[in-house]
């Protein structure tokens, strides 16, 4: 097993940038980071782009944007980038000298084109360079730590060369993938700094941040990948949360430990070879400057939560969602949430669960394991359950291809570069991805499609802005599929459609999730049903470790009940992964 | 000479690979405008998005977006005049506008400088 991450016994870069998937811990791996070099008497700025910034209520000091000394650690200063704010700002500069000189329906248009998330991509890295490449900075702090770094679509956009040609300003193109930086070709020497400070091993470490689990773990290897390519070679593995011990007696502790160990087995070769620490499981959550000491000083568990006030919660299971599908014969389910909450398992456990009821039910899975269609058959499914996969990966390079054979005819090279990076934006994945939806809902009039994962507001408005999108589309000679102009409203139309918003009992997934609804809702859909999955709290687990995280659980599932969910129900944490059809059945009871 | 004005609605990349469908249009009137450009003709084009303010300063445009909302782009002026509303120029237009041949207006854009950020 690995070595426990220690910063005190080791050797730290100037610049430290963690990166992961939300609910990996970054922030709370940054931040005790960050307490622990500054303890050694290291001049330390900690700069967060957590948007909901909990670090505030951690390091008890509101935060801005400047650095800011706290004056519960001495040595530390913080800031805090709120990349959602940044592209917003950048909006508001575009739009608002325009408010009252052109119609409100044209600003609008303008607005959603500024909405996509590669703004906000950009918008973040502008603020980083800043801190990056300015030296005054450099001769202020030992150390600077990010709790999150630039993506590599990003960093491959700004290294091209098109991007730093007249090809942004020529009045025949513009890219708002680069929106803030259009026109500025001023900051051109200050990105170029940025990006060779981040290239360069004796400056940057890049510290990937994994849970102990298979999911997670690719993920990492896919960003230790993708940012190796660009020239980030210096990267540590971070495994955190790992359950040092467990009580052999106690079902819920012995699997969760069993697991864990068998995703660390099967750690995807490359990232083997990347320098690997852990960090363990404890039973507190990573808030307040003394919890944060604690996490590289001692291991033991000294002290439980203490146990949080207020009756105790009763959320309905996974068969309260069915039961309210089937009643009000939602034609339509999509599971929606970020990576790791098991959006593919809970889409399963409502197709199977709808079957069950003697309902017809297409389930289109996007788990790239794909292994879902394979446990199922022989398991004992049923003549009115079908499953088809969709290969993200596949759905998106074919799209690609249809694409640069569209548009790519005849383009120099650096166009053609220029067009390759444009199709590697968020967007485009989204778009491919509806397209494969649609399609499956078209071919499947007289089921129950259940799909796992949901498109984008912004994927959504795109195609559908303005109100306008029939007019749009009768002008456009771009092909849009009838598949797609036909689920569109059907998409609207809670009648038919159900979407379920997956999250787990922590901080930043119910965070995520509360802005994936968000999100949703500026498209017109509103989501029925959020289910809070893999709950320690729902178990009766007597490790007195995984007890004191089941308490803090109770915060967000309130939270969730009280304050996001129109409708809440909760699934415990099961012992195995779930996969096979009879195994599923076991998520309803 | 005729002067041409192309106004575009607002793009996500003029490329319009990132929005919800690939528009062959975009690219086919990106490269006539290039063509003519470079033969120096007078013919320009605004994006919404990066140049609002082309939408405001030009009454006629203005004019139109107040009735029709952002529907009715692309206009494209001729002299100052609208001549289209809500559909892109063809290449036949643009070349019976400025009194050449069609086949002429093919060229792709070039990239004037390039500057690397890797050097």
């Amino acid at each position: 097993m690995y070595s426990l991450f220690n910063p005190n016994q080791m050797a730290v870069t100037p610049f430290l940038f963690f990166t992961g998937k939300g609910g990996v811990g970054k922030t709370s791996t940054a931040c005790a980071t960050a307490v622990a070099l500054a303890d050694q008497g290291k001049k330390v700025l900690l700069v967060s782009t957590d948007p909901a910034s909990n670090l505030q209520d951690v390091l008890e000091v509101q935060l801005t944007n400047d650095p800011k000394s706290i004056p519960s650690v001495a040595n530390l200063s913080a800031c805090n980038i709120d990349p959602e704010q940044a592209a917003k700002a950048y909006k508001e500069s575009v739009i608002g000298p325009y408010r009252g000189k052109l119609p409100d329906a044209v600003l609008a248009t303008m607005e959603e084109q500024l909405s996509g998330a590669c703004t906000v991509e950009i918008a973040a890295f502008d603020e980083f360079s800043h801190l990056l490449a300015d030296e005054e900075i450099l001769a202020q702090y030992d150390h600077v730590l990010f709790d999150t770094a630039p993506t590599g679509h990003t960093l491959r956009l700004l290294q091209l060369p098109t991007a730093w040609s007249g090809f942004l300003e020529d009045s025949t193109h513009g890219a708002s993938c680069l929106g803030p930086l259009a026109g500025l070709e001023g900051k051109k020497a200050l990105y170029k700094k940025a990006v060779d400070s981040l290239s360069d091993g004796d400056k940057t470490t890049l510290i990937l941040v994994a849970r102990p689990d298979n999911s997670s773990l690719l993920e990492a290897d896919r960003a230790s990948f993708e940012l190796k390519e660009i020239g980030i070679k210096n990267q540590w593995l971070i495994v955190n949360g790992l359950l040092q011990t467990h009580q052999p007696e106690d079902a819920v502790s012995t699997a969760f430990y069993k697991r864990q160990r068998a995703a660390i087995e099967q750690t995807p070769e490359a990232l083997k070879q990347v320098m690997a620490y852990s960090l363990p499981y404890v039973s507190y959550s990573l808030t307040g400057v003394e919890n944060l000491r604690h996490l590289f000083s001692s291991y033991s568990i000294t002290s439980f939560e203490t146990e949080e006030g207020g009756d105790p919660l009763d959320l309905p299971g996974l068969n309260s969602v069915i039961d309210d599908f089937s009643e009000h014969n939602t034609r339509v389910i999509f599971t929606m949430g970020k990576g790791g909450v098991g959006k593919t398992s809970v889409a399963s456990a409502i197709a199977v669960g709808l079957s069950e009821k003697g309902y017809k039910v297409h389930l289109t899975t996007t788990d790239p394991a794909a292994h879902l269609a394979y446990t199922f058959e022989g398991s004992g499914i049923r003549d009115n359950l079908s499953i088809s996969s969709i290969n993200p990966d596949i759905e998106v390079a074919r799209y690609k291809e249809t694409v640069i054979e569209q548009a790519g005819g005849g383009m120099t090279e650096e166009e053609l570069a220029y067009l390759k990076e444009d199709l590697e934006s968020p967007c485009t994945e989204e778009i491919a991805l509806f397209q494969a939806f649609a399609k499956v809902v078209e071919k499947s009039e007289n089921e129950i499609v259940v799909i796992d994962t949901a498109p984008t507001g912004h994927t959504l408005l795109l195609l559908d802005s303005t109100e306008a999108y029939h007019k749009e589309m009768s002008r456009s000679t771009g092909d849009v599929p009838d598949s797609v102009k036909k689920l569109l409203p059907r998409l609207r139309n809670p009648k038919e459609t159900g979407v379920v918003i997956v999250t787990l009992a922590e901080a930043t997934p119910v965070l995520e999730a509360a802005r994936l609804e968000e999100d949703l809702k500026r498209a017109g859909i509103e989501p029925k049903w959020w289910v809070i999955n893999q709950s320690l709290y729902a178990t009766n687990t007597a490790d007195a470790v995984l007890r004191g995280r089941a308490i803090s659980e109770k915060k967000w599932i309130r939270k969730v009940d009280a304050e996001l969910a129109e409708k809440c129900a909760i699934i415990p944490w099961l012992e195995e992964e779930k996969i096979g059809y009879d195994q599923l059945k076991e998520f309803i009871l | 000479m005729k002067k041409v004005e192309i106004f575009d609605p607002a793009m996500c990349c003029s490329t319009g690979v990132c929005g919800p469908t690939v528009d062959p249009e975009l690219t086919r009137i990106a490269s006539a405008v290039y063509s003519l450009e470079k033969k120096g003709f007078a013919i320009s084009r605004h994006n919404l998005t990066d140049d609002p303010g082309a939408f405001v300063d030009n009454r006629q445009v203005n004019q139109v977006l107040v009735d029709k909302g952002p529907d009715a782009l692309p206009v494209v002026l001729v002299n100052g005049e609208v001549v289209k509303i809500a559909e892109y120029p063809t290449t036949e237009e643009l070349a019976e506008w400025f009194e050449t041949a069609p086949s002429e207006l093919q060229e792709k854009p070039r990239v004037r400088v390039s500057l690397n950020i890797n050097n």
